[in-house]
């Protein structure tokens, strides 16, 4: 599975960055294409361009030997990549796909997938398969104390990697009109769908999203009430990565746009290219009446400043 | 129905707006565009920019005016608002091949009737001095073979566009050797006749000499000077070359930069969302402020150099004291990256002395009966505004205006209960705002970046913070601090909200309020969630860039659709108000009391 090619296009990416400029230690690999796995091609190069999960899904491959699950396919598949003598280049996600096609009855076919749908999947897959193996532990660590009066809050599975990652809450506030008690209640989220209206920045819909909403009393959801100056805070700000559909799915295809070391990269399956931050605008959406192949932002990682 | 209705509201272009001063009226016959007044497909294009220009003649028809779209760049008489643009005679056309021009600036000293001075920036980094009542090209710029007229000019006079000359010209393209990104802003030095800086995508901005040639190697400079994220060098050779010098500042592209009206300072707007002000010829950086988050895009200084505002990737436009150096007010309106920001320097200092009555034009009759309390709402602060100066006369004393990819326009008062603090407040909305502003802001100690001479805040007192107690009392998750780690695990799921988008047109009149007033009362709360963690990227609560509640929030006065497009252009000139948007249609907003009904 380790065999791996160099496409023409591959070098012409590292001569465009300069070897002076290119990265230490980082590694551009384009993905093959399976038939109509660039759903899954994008959502993985995104991941993998998220650092910290990055370094936890390596993290994790560097433990003792594991039964094999999604997880250790795509620990072995991040491995591959990030070892590679080469740095640009295109690698087969063969064994991580025909495991997800196992597993999975919904992508074991040739269909075009929706790419949130896997990345919501993939990341809950995760988080299942750690919390289980942190459960084990447990269980193999009371045992061998004999410990069984330990208390019994652990019943409520761990957070794991994936939540301190990507896990954000939201906090929703009830004040009564009348005494100004206010009520909360948080409710976590792994991402937000927001509706983007026309010639509006993504900021825009997120406030009007969040802001002050009357109902009975005064309700207020907000992400933490200010939403600006908690997408800020606590959130995520700086656009790390950029997922895109042309179309809805099962048609179209999915790309992905990564800032990486300061560059913009555009990962089309097996093609990987540096582009200009300015070519950006051109997946902002277009208006509707112009009904050329339209090419917009679909999922978008953003990190916290802090 | 509501909501249908509201939102074609919405999408309705505005050919009019009132303000205090009167009726601005859209001048459908002074638009200006390309021949064919065909919308340019504008995806993908570097934004529509306007120049203008007085030729100095005793004719009173000296006003010319240059724009770009696309690969394209035009020259006409500009009629203004007394005569209907005559789009079938170009007096210069030109066609780019391989670049596109990006920005534009005459040289308003060296005008006549027989020869104008223009700089074009381009895409790929080139700059041209052109003159487009001579139709000629006379010096490229940042350009190895530049003297060797390498690129091609086919004049074809008389061919087409009834009689319009049109030439095009391929900038070849060899290697350039000062600066192969794009031209992001090219202005000529003030006061001089020679001399320009132009500043690059690439986050560098260079002084050039009309006079110098660009020599045939690469530049080899030396440092002049060095400070906090800037630096300037001189270029190093034996004869006196272009260019002169070499700013690089910040990170990341320099989206424009603007002269103070003195000529002596200059304030530049980065990607990095630093609004940075120099002295120009000291070198020395003067004070910088810090976008809300983003970059900042644009940047005006008030005609009397006393205030800057900007605009950038936060919606907002941000007022900067060029005294104290700091932020004094925000302003929200635009529900997307505004592009440009400009001071109306006629349109300042207005008494306030006689009532102005609500000229109720028929646009403004509908709106209050489609926008209902929308409508309302701005009539009654107008109203408010008014009963106040009936008491004590506010004098309004500065007026700008901006635009953004929203297709808004704004205009902006900055009254004096903004830029002095201290007195006596008039209105309750500002009342809100300032006193935010002036009891202790409520920046968490640990996360402010130590800068000399400012203190860390001190937390907002207790019992100005609702929220804190409850926070505790509601308790179950109260520790939000520890995120993630608090809570209870649950699946991941998306959240999305759009059930709770019927109530939008409701909103939309809530936008009145005070958003600085809400999230004060939560201070306390997201003190809780900012974790506490020293960086020195970190500037929000700092004096670089304050927290919304700890500076005023201005609302603008008027707020209006008025393209399908994205807005890249606003000039104030004496009789009416120029926008542009990014189709190429350059539309004239008559001033109150200017509109002249022409027969055509």
């Amino acid at each position: 599975m380790m065999n791996c090619f160099q496409g023409t296009n591959a070098s012409a990416l590292e001569k465009d960055i300069g070897p002076e400029q290119f990265p230490i230690n980082e590694h551009y690999f384009g993905l093959v294409n399976f038939g109509n796995t660039c759903y899954c091609n994008s959502v993985l190069q995104a991941l993998y361009f998220c650092r910290p999960f990055r370094e936890n899904v390596l993290a994790y491959k560097a433990q003792q030997k594991k039964k094999e699950n999604l997880l250790t396919c795509l620990a072995d598949l991040f491995h591959s990549i990030a070892t590679q003598k080469k740095k640009v280049g295109v690698i087969p996600p063969k064994k991580f796909i025909s495991r997800l096609r196992k597993e999975n009855d919904l992508f074991d076919n040739y269909m075009q997938q929706d790419a949130h749908e896997f990345l919501n999947y993939l990341l809950n897959t995760i988080a299942d398969i750690l919390q289980e193996e942190k459960k084990q532990e447990k269980q193999n660590g009371k045992l061998k104390n004999g410990n069984m009066n330990e208390p019994a809050e652990n019943n409520k599975p761990e957070l794991t990697w994936v939540h301190e990652i990507f896990q954000g809450t939201l906090t929703n506030e009830t004040r009564c009109l009348n005494c100004e008690t206010v009520s909360s209640k948080d409710e976590d989220f792994l991402d937000l769908s927001v509706d983007v209206e026309q010639n509006t920045s993504i900021t825009h819909c997120l406030r009007m999203q969040f802001e002050l909403r009357t109902n009975e009393g005064i309700a207020f959801s907000s992400i933490f009430q200010h939403c600006m100056e908690i997408i800020h805070e606590k959130f995520l700000l700086i656009r790390v990565e950029w997922s895109f559909s042309s179309s809805g799915p099962n048609r179209g295809h999915y790309i992905t746009i990564v800032k990486s070391h300061g560059f913009w990269l555009l990962f089309d399956d097996d093609i990987v290219e540096k582009i200009d931050a300015q070519a950006i605008e051109e997946f902002y959406g277009l208006t509707s009446d112009i009904s050329k192949n339209s090419e917009s932002g679909y999922i978008l990682f953003y990190q916290s400043r802090e | 129905m509501a909501t249908e209705g509201g939102g074609k509201e919405m999408n309705e272009i505005k050919t009019q707006f009132t303000t205090r001063e009167g009726l601005y009226k859209l001048l459908p016959h002074s638009e200006y565009s390309r021949p064919n007044r065909v919308p340019f497909n504008s995806q993908g294009s570097n934004p529509v920019r306007v120049s203008f220009v007085n030729l100095n003649d005793q004719s009173g028809n000296g006003d010319r005016l240059c724009f770009n779209v696309g690969r394209e760049l035009y020259f006409y008489i500009y009629k203004g608002v007394r005569k209907a643009a005559d789009l079938s005679k170009p007096i210069d056309k030109r066609i780019y091949k391989g670049t596109q021009p990006t920005c534009h600036d005459f040289n308003h000293l060296t005008a006549t009737a027989e020869s104008v001075s223009l700089l074009v920036g381009f895409s790929a980094g080139q700059v041209q001095l052109i003159d487009p009542i001579k139709k000629e090209t006379s010096k490229l710029f940042n350009e190895e073979n530049s003297c060797q007229h390498l690129w091609k000019v086919d004049w074809n006079e008389e061919r087409e566009n009834e009689g319009s000359k049109t030439s095009e010209e391929a900038l070849v393209t060899v290697q350039r050797l000062i600066d192969k990104s794009r031209v992001t802003c090219v202005k000529w030095v003030p006061g001089s006749e020679s001399l320009f800086l132009v500043a690059h995508s690439s986050g560098a901005m260079y002084l050039y000499n009309v006079e110098h040639t660009c020599g045939t190697a690469a530049p080899h400079y030396q440092l002049l000077k060095q400070g906090d994220s800037f630096a300037v060098h001189t270029c190093k050779s034996k004869s006196t070359r272009n260019p002169l010098l070499k700013w690089t500042v910040g990170e990341g592209a320099l989206n424009e930069f603007a002269f103070s009206p003195d000529g002596k300072f200059l304030a530049c707007v980065s990607q990095d969302g630093f609004l940075r002000v120099f002295g120009f010829d000291s070198v020395e950086l003067h004070g910088s402020m810090k976008s809300y988050f983003g970059g900042l895009l644009c940047v005006c200084w008030s005609p009397d150099g006393k205030y800057l505002v900007t605009g950038g990737e936060d919606d907002l436009v941000t007022v900067w004291s060029f005294v104290d150096c700091r932020v004094i007010a925000r302003g929200h309106g635009h529900k997307s990256w505004v592009s440009v920001v400009a001071f109306d320097p006629y349109t300042t200092s207005v008494e306030e002395s006689d009532p102005m009555e609500f000229s109720g034009s028929d646009e403004d009759f509908q709106d209050l009966l489609h926008f209902g309390r929308d409508r309302a709402n701005s009539t009654q602060s107008r109203l408010s505004k008014r009963n106040s100066t009936e008491s004590r006369p506010v004098s309004v004393t500065y007026r700008f205006g901006s635009v953004g990819q929203d297709t808004q326009l704004c205009l902006w008062d900055l009254t004096e209960d903004i830029l002095f603090p201290h007195q006596p407040l008039s209105r309750a909305r500002t009342h809100t705002n300032v006193m935010n502003a002036t009891s202790p802001p409520s920046g968490s100690t640990g996360n402010s970046v130590t800068t000399p001479g400012n203190s860390a805040p001190p937390p907002l007192p207790r019992s100005n913070s609702l929220p804190h107690s409850t926070v505790s009392s509601a308790g179950s998750k109260s520790n939000v601090a520890d995120g993630a780690i608090a809570s209870g695990v649950s699946k991941f799921a998306t959240l999305s909200l759009h059930d709770r988008k019927d109530r939008h047109h409701e909103k939309d009149h809530k936008r009145n309020h005070s958003m600085g007033h809400i999230s004060s009362k939560s201070s306390d709360k997201l003190n809780l969630v900012t974790k506490t963690k020293t960086d020195p990227a970190k500037t929000l609560g700092t004096p670089l860039c304050p927290r919304m509640e700890d500076v005023p929030l201005l609302e603008p006065l008027i707020c209006k659709k008025i393209a399908h497009e994205r807005l890249t252009v606003l000039i104030f000139l004496e009789d009416c108000i120029v926008t542009a948007c990014q189709e190429g249609f350059i539309c004239t907003w008559g001033r109150p009391g200017k509109v002249v009904s022409f027969n055509p």
